[in-house]
């Protein structure tokens, strides 16, 4: 499988997807006018990689704006993480945010809730 | 309450047997669970974006209405999610409009803050037949300032000048500063001759700031042009009056104020 590179825009993250380190990083904010076109390939390339067996796979998000549909699809990828933690793998997230907003923080904390996998929120100095 | 998949187990035992086959009941049960499962299906795919994900869920463990009852904790989810990410963005709105109405430097408000009001003051006087005054402020001399003590010096007047026609002026008059050295006092409800008592208490005041700059104490004064609002003029003819009153006050020797004509 391949490594899957998405650039951003105005209204879509930068995604960057290594299938070598096992790390899956998005930036920025998402709005896209068709959540199904971005993230489709994403949830594939995560299925396509947790399905070769046992690597470790961290989720590193650097995001900040996400509109309702995003917020739905990024839920989609937690669930597809706690499936896999369930089944004893590896598989982790970051999710980063700008020590002066807290209240990204408390935004993850909502995301993080009910999910068993494990979940850092951690604060940057920007 | 029975759990959810022990009722679908009996029901799909109830249609599977031959003997109900011709039972009344049996063709609307059969309709009715075919249309629970639809429905189930719908709220899936609102709830999820990914066709593919679906086929990777282990729904089959659970039961219709413990898939329905998951799907329903996850709109909630999605929806407190939302409304807190449209929060922040009210508050970016609103930090970013208040950016740039403010002069960074003083603190008061811009040019940009001052024609909003201005405009605003010209509706409402020509709705309510008021009057209002306004009084363009110049600083004195305020090149020498720079040039004599730098250009941090020459901040911290402007800094305290602003600071003192904040404090001066009224809670109802707007002050802001117009542009380099000058700034602008709009004053609602207010004709020439009570306008030109408030500046002349606000020249005083100017007069009397002692601004201490490392071991200097630098004293200023301000000129100043005031113009009262006559019935149909437009604001670009109000502010030219009050910039000739100001050209005025400086040609007859600075630290005064002029009145329009």
């Amino acid at each position: 499988m391949n490594n899957l590179k998405i650039e951003g825009t105005q209204s879509t993250p930068a995604v960057s997807c290594d299938m070598d380190t096992g790390i899956v990083e998005m930036r920025g904010d998402s709005y896209p006018e068709n959540s199904y076109e971005l993230f489709s390939p994403i949830l594939n390339w995560l299925d396509d990689f947790l399905k070769t067996g046992g690597r470790p796979l961290r989720l590193k998000l650097h995001l900040l704006y996400l509109n309702t549909s995003s917020v739905k699809a990024i839920m989609d990828i937690f669930d597809l993480l706690e499936e896999a933690h369930g089944k004893g793998f590896d598989v982790g997230v970051n999710w980063y945010y700008d020590q002066q907003n807290e209240r990204v923080a408390e935004l993850a904390e909502e995301f993080r809730e009910d999910y068993t996998f494990p979940f850092d929120i951690i604060a940057q100095v920007e | 309450m029975r759990d959810g998949r022990q009722l679908e187990a009996e029901v799909e035992a109830l249609l599977a047997d031959e003997s109900h086959a011709d039972h009344p009941l049996h063709k609307a049960l059969a309709g009715l669970y075919t249309e629970f499962q639809a429905r189930l299906h719908q709220i899936e795919r609102i709830t999820q974006i990914s066709d593919h994900y679906q086929s990777v869920t282990r729904e089959a463990s659970l039961s219709l209405s413990d898939r329905y009852a998951k799907q329903l904790r996850q709109l909630q989810k999605i929806a407190r999610i939302s409304d807190r990410y449209q929060l922040i963005m009210r508050d970016l709105n609103q930090a970013l409009r208040t950016a740039s109405i403010t002069d960074t430097l003083t603190g008061i408000g811009n040019r940009r803050m001052l024609m909003e009001s201005l405009k605003a003051e010209l509706a409402r006087t020509n709705r309510m037949k008021r009057t209002f005054s306004i009084a363009v402020v110049d600083i004195d001399r305020f090149k020498a300032v720079n040039d004599t003590y730098g250009h941090d010096a020459g901040d911290k007047v402007l800094t305290e000048i602003a600071r003192t026609i904040e404090t001066d002026m009224r809670d109802y008059d707007t002050c802001g500063r117009w542009g380099g050295e000058e700034f602008l006092v709009i004053m609602p409800e207010i004709a020439a001759p009570a306008a030109a008592q408030a500046i002349e208490r606000l020249r005083n005041s100017i007069r009397a700031l002692r601004v201490v700059i490392g071991d200097h104490v630098v004293e200023v004064s301000a000129s100043f042009g005031i113009a009262e609002y006559r019935a149909d003029e437009n604001l670009s003819a109000l502010i030219n009056r009050a910039d000739a009153a100001l050209f005025a006050a400086k040609r007859a020797g600075r630290n005064r104020y002029e009145v329009a004509s």
